[in-house]
């Protein structure tokens, strides 16, 4: 409102003169005195409407800040040993501060309890045994309070300093992205977290809730913000006990501790006229209201079931997004807890599993007698859920030079192996796999290395250096100084890492700044962790560290002594002492060559190593005091293994080379072993594969001493599909809608019935890919056809709607795009066995027209790459003639042929290279036109919108994968950019209504591998 | 000994200001500053219980200390309260706004639930004082009617003195404030 000053003295001359006339004249004095001043009026009624509360207001603004100040503490005041580092924040419970105990020299974090709760002296010292109480459990998914202090007669709690957020927090955030994105997920589920991350903290707060519950202690406040959800995505249950001392200071109950029966049973308020105390707190009460059972509500005893319903509260509002109960006022709410049956969770969130919606059902049962009776009982519906839905979710980015420069030298040996073994009718163990960490994609695992008892596992990401105490799931945090964490430092574990005490390991530095290929062992540093939460401390810079001998006396680490040549990696395998002294050089390479991965081999008094020069890797042994070296693989047994680890006993665990980001569904990676004599170079036995996984890559084994446990990095893409509606003549997309079926993630879509309404899905598993008919109106999925691995690359729906025709992809190593020979299968709509009906080169398109049109088309490279040919066919007679031929000007980009079939099998649009143009080609003798793609980057591919008056195509723009309409003239609109830049597909629908988007988000955790 | 020379230095600084000095302003912004926040930081340890401890209640304090009771002159108090009003302002909003960021930063973020109860009044409070500079341009006596009033604890007739304007207008003033004010926020 911009006012000069003579017009703001006219304001308030007439506002005065209102508000000091009677009211009842107001609207007279206003006609009058604005005499047709339209705009006066209007700023003189807008003032007289906030009148009435104006001094309120500005009071309340000035007096609730005081009353948060009068609390607090300043950075350095010392409160009994706790020096105050820092405030985290205050409000009706108290307030919290970053402080540091002195005496113990550990940041904690300090609780000061709500002023009131010392009125009563016996509630305290009650919540403090009860407090007490949890934190004795030391479970990992309760947070532990240290010590109960006093300071000027105010109670506080010492308790761990967690680094995350309080899933409120976490939940608001969430639902503030969800209402401010427009473009990409529009539905109202987006607030909502993905099934898995719910599912996994679920059961996670399951099993804190389970650990007290056992003990008789009953939380009676589980709500979100009483849930701490640290950065590494554990579940910690805040404030057990706190619950009571908090309702007693209403003065409106009566609590009668002293009789707690033994049942755990807890008669929690007296009769009252505010039955619930909670309620009757203004402002900070309605929160945790929100969060109440019925028998709270209504005063009534408690038991476990209660902190079960809240469970499930706090679950729905996790899978939903939103709160089960809402009031904005207290009694609305009471009522609504008593008496209303919140929205059903799936109708919120169809993403949802059904079994879900009925776990949180169940919960929600008014009567505690229809509810989940015991946690275990709940625990165990949401293990079962989990692990229906659970094995994939995890990808990775991958890792810089030293890691990268093992898995280019380790990566090319095991050819000869592989081809001396029979793997189809070998039987593979029965492996037991469980997932170590749970980072986000956005923050991928980078490496980790189990130690030698088995105990724990170092990983590194892109906050830090973890330690995870694998039994419990405990996770400390490596401290960081400033600069080291939070990505202004790359931390990585190379090979064993560990020292054999299980007690100590060697780390990798390396600056962030500088690019990936940048990254060499001469910005690197050697650093050693202790388990005992010390911070890193460096040992050496300009070295790569990988193993430490078995008396636990040397590390071996790789170094590059100022000769940068024609590789820039390590000459030279040193030793140092554990504390980084007496380096001191023992095996040199020849300046052509690169050494790395030394290992420690306890009974031979050896060291392996890998020597690699232009040609391929050497994989040798030597004993330390030096001697001959014995030769295990040379680069004439070529072709490729991935990262390995020795197992004792001179076995050998490998992977296939499949690490790196964008690994195809259809690409197998696995698990082998063999024994070799390490000092002859004999194999003792020939390799076996150990697993059946594809579609994923695992990198960096390590292995226990007993050669028991393996972990290692999974790196997975996940399919993640939208449907969005396509707006303002096919260049807009609105309504963009995250597309998933019931029981997996994994899913892509692979096209459209010719009505629109229903889709094909193509959904993977670890070990094998389902094709489903799928309706938009979100009805449970139809299996159509089972495959065993692969995955299919396209599977379409036949021109009369008869068949799916599928174009498989095949599991083995070799396949070479445009050179493998694979099968074209059909399967009845209904489901079926398919069948096949002819063969194709890899990298080959099918495609179908849409009726009345029944002309489906192959559009395949030539053998020799440079002519592609469209050759038509028919799912039951198969191939037919050869519809038309073109020369490339360049081979096909990233395997893709630039070719589609225009919906009414009429026309088609192809490109003779990446950069275009495209060009139209009639089958009917119609003239070609050429659409210029000048200004486009490199094309992707090529579809047609279902009127054939445009394309969609896509493009990578500067490293971005982008999803263009591009009318016949040649007028390009991005409608989409995908959110990286391996895989993105559109799929436009036959009614010209829908686009169904597939990219990929890549995710990287580790795994842990046992009885195999 | 140190005491005693702050009230002499306060009420000579008063003086010379009140006598047209402006640098004597310069210096007294400091000395009442540091006062009032070492004021409040002992108040609040002292009665922490205590959610009644109003800013206007400090900057009497302050004046009591700094100047004295044994120096009646009015030019003296009223001019002290004016430059008092406007430091427990910005005392006030920079605590507010201190929470705010501690809050956003989000490092260690707060084990605390009910956290957004103070929360929003710390934003209301850093609306109020983004209001109050708008103010200050339109009609600076007006927000020093406010602050005089609600930050320095000022009664009705001493707001009036001080701005040497009569009661009424005084009273008129703090109304079209408060409401402006109110409605600043609202729409902020």
């Amino acid at each position: 409102m911009l006012l000069d000053s003579q017009r703001w003295v006219q304001i308030e001359e007439l506002f005065h003169r209102v508000v000091e006339c009677d009211s009842t004249q107001r609207s007279v004095l206003l006609d009058e005195a604005c005499n047709g001043d339209s705009e006066l009026r209007r700023e003189v009624e807008a003032l007289l409407s906030f009148e009435a509360c104006a001094r309120d207001h500005v009071q309340a603004a000035i007096q609730t800040e005081i009353a948060g100040f009068d609390h607090s503490l300043a950075a350095g005041e010392v409160v009994s040993h706790y020096r105050i580092l820092d405030g985290l924040g205050g409000g009706g419970m108290g307030l919290v501060y970053v402080a540091e105990d002195i005496k113990l020299g550990r940041r904690v974090a300090l609780k000061f309890l709500p002023p009131e709760s010392i009125k009563d002296p016996a509630a305290l010292a009650r919540f403090e045994r009860e407090a007490r109480a949890a934190s004795a459990l030391e479970h990992p998914n309760i947070c532990p309070i240290y010590e109960f202090g006093e300071h000027e007669g105010q109670p506080f709690l010492v308790m761990q300093l967690l680094e995350g957020e309080t899933l409120r927090e976490l939940l608001e955030k969430r639902r503030t992205n969800a209402s401010q994105s427009y473009s990409r997920e529009k539905s109202g589920n987006a607030a909502a977290a993905p099934v898995n991350q719910v599912l996994d903290l679920a059961i996670q707060i399951a099993d804190g809730l389970r650990a007290a519950h056992e003990r008789g202690i009953i939380h009676r406040d589980i709500k979100p913000a009483n849930i701490f959800v640290t950065s590494q995505g554990q579940a910690k249950i805040l404030d057990f006990g706190l619950a009571k001392v908090a309702s007693n200071d209403m003065g409106t109950t009566k609590l009668s501790e002293h009789h707690e029966s033994s049942n755990g049973t807890v008669p929690q308020t007296g009769p009252s006229a505010t039955p619930d105390p909670l309620l009757s707190r203004t402002g900070v009460a309605m929160g945790t209201a929100g969060y109440m059972s019925p028998e709270q509500a209504r005063g009534e005893q408690l038991d476990i079931r209660t902190d079960l319903f809240s469970f499930g509260l706090v679950l729905y509002e996790m899978a939903t997004g939103h709160r089960a109960f809402v009031g904005d006022t207290g009694p609305v709410l009471h009522a609504a807890i008593l008496s209303q049956e919140p929205t059903p969770a799936r109708e919120l969130n169809p993403e949802l599993p059904i079994k879900l919606g009925s776990i949180i059902g169940k919960a929600l049962a008014k009567n505690r007698e229809q509810r989940y009776q015991n946690t275990p009982e709940m625990r165990t519906d949401l293990e079962v859920l989990m692990r229906e839905i659970a094995p994939r979710n995890r990808f990775r980015r991958w890792m810089f030079a030293a890691g990268a420069i093992a898995a280019l030298l380790a990566g090319s040996m095991i050819f000869w192996f592989v081809s001396h073994v029979s793997t189809s009718s070998q039987r593979l163990p029965n492996i037991k796999l469980q997932q170590l960490t749970y980072n986000s994609p956005e923050n991928p695992v980078r490496s980790g290395v189990i130690s030698p008892d088995g105990r724990y596992l170092a990983y590194t990401d892109t906050k830090g250096i973890h330690i995870k105490l694998i039994r419990t799931g405990e996770i400390q945090n490596v401290p960081l100084a400033e600069g080291l964490k939070d990505g202004g430092t790359i931390w990585d574990l190379n090979g064993p890492a560990w020292f054999p005490d299980s007690k100590r390991f060697v780390v990798q530095s390396h600056p962030s700044s500088d690019a990936p290929d940048q990254q060499s062992v001469l910005t690197s540093s050697v650093w050693v962790v202790s388990i005992l939460g010390d911070p890193p401390r460096k040992l050496r810079d300009q070295a790569i560290a990988w193993d430490v001998s078995p008396d636990g006396l040397w590390i071996a680490f790789t170094t590059n002594p100022g000769r940068v040549e024609r590789f820039q990696g390590e000459r030279e395998i040193w030793l140092m002492a554990a504390d980084g002294s007496q380096a001191h050089k023992l095996f040199e390479g020849d300046p052509n060559t690169v050494v790395c991965c030394p290992h420690f081999f306890s009974e031979e008094h050896r060291l392996s190593y890998i020597i690699s020069n232009g040609s391929g890797d050497t994989f040798v042994t030597r004993a330390l005091n030096g001697g001959p070296v014995t030769m295990l693989f040379t680069p004439s047994d070529e072709k490729s293994m991935g990262e390995g680890t020795w197992l004792r006993g001179g076995k050998l665990l490998y992977s296939d080379p499949c690490d790196g980001a964008g690994i195809p569904p259809d690409a197998p990676c696995n698990f082998w072993m063999s024994r070799i004599d390490v000092r002859t170079g004999k194999v003792i036995e020939a390799p076996r594969r150990l697993t059946n996984w594809f579609g994923f890559a695992i990198t960096g084994p390590s292995a226990s001493a007993d050669g028991k446990r393996v972990a290692f990095l999974e790196t997975r893409d996940l399919g993640v599909s939208h449907v969005a509606d396509i707006a303002m003549g096919r260049t807009q997309l609105v309504n963009v809608r995250r597309f998933m079926l019931e029981e997996s993630r994994d899913d892509s879509v692979k096209d459209w019935t010719a009505d629109g309404k229903t889709l094909i899905v193509e959904h993977l598993e670890r070990d094998h890919y389902q094709i489903s008919k799928q309706s938009l109106d979100g009805d449970m999925p139809e299996s159509v056809v089972t495959g065993g691995t692969g995955g299919a690359e396209r599977a379409i729906i036949s021109p009369d709607g008869k068949w799916i025709i599928l174009q498989v992809n095949t599991s083995k190593t070799d396949t070479v795009p445009f050179k493998t020979i694979l099968p074209v299968m059909r399967v009845p709509i209904a489901g079926g066995t398919p069948e096949p009906i002819f063969t194709v080169r890899e990298g080959a398109w099918i495609m179908c027209a849409r009726p009345p049109s029944n002309l489906c088309v192959v559009a395949e490279a030539t053998e020799d790459l440079k002519d592609m040919t469209v050759t038509a066919f028919d799912p039951v007679k198969g191939r037919g003639s050869e519809l038309a031929r073109f020369t490339l000007d360049e081979p096909p980009f990233q395997g893709e042929l630039l070719s589609y079939l225009s919906p009414d099998g009429s026309r088609l649009a192809i490109s003779r290279s990446p950069r275009g143009p495209i060009e139209i080609h009639s089958l009917r003798g119609q003239q070609t036109i050429t659409i210029p793609t000048t200004g486009l980057d490199p094309l992707g591919y090529i579809k047609w919108s279902a009127d054939g008056k445009g394309l969609f195509v896509s493009t990578h723009k500067q490293g971005v994968l982008e999803i263009l309409h591009l009318d016949l003239r040649g007028k390009a609109t991005v409608i989409w950019k995908c959110n990286q830049p391996w895989t993105c597909s559109a799929n436009p629908s036959p009614d010209g209504r829908h686009l169904a988007i597939r990219e990929v988000e890549q995710n990287a955790n580790i795994f842990m591998m046992e009885n195999f | 000994m140190h005491g005693i020379s702050i009230t002499h230095d306060v009420t000579q600084l008063l003086a010379q200001w009140a006598n047209g000095d402006k640098r004597a302003l310069e210096d007294l912004t400091p000395l009442v500053y540091k006062e009032l926040r070492r004021l409040a930081a002992s108040h609040l340890r002292k009665e922490r219980k205590s959610h009644t401890l109003q800013p206007t209640a400090l900057v009497h304090e302050a004046y009591l200390r700094l100047v004295g009771q044994n120096n009646p002159r009015w030019e003296n108090r009223t001019h002290f309260y004016g430059v008092a009003a406007r430091l427990m302002r910005q005392i006030l909003v920079e605590h507010a706004r201190r929470k705010q960021a501690i809050k956003r930063a989000a490092r260690t973020v707060s084990l605390e639930h009910a956290l957004s109860f103070h929360e929003e009044r710390g934003r209301d409070l850093v609306a109020l004082d983004n209001a109050l500079t708008a103010l200050e341009k339109l009609d600076p006596r007006k927000c020093k009617a406010i602050e005089l009033r609600y930050f320095g604890g000022l009664s009705m007739d001493e707001v009036a003195q001080a701005l040497e304007v009569s009661e009424v207008t005084a009273r008129r003033d703090l109304r079209m404030a408060e409401t402006w004010l109110h409605r600043e926020m609202q729409s902020g």
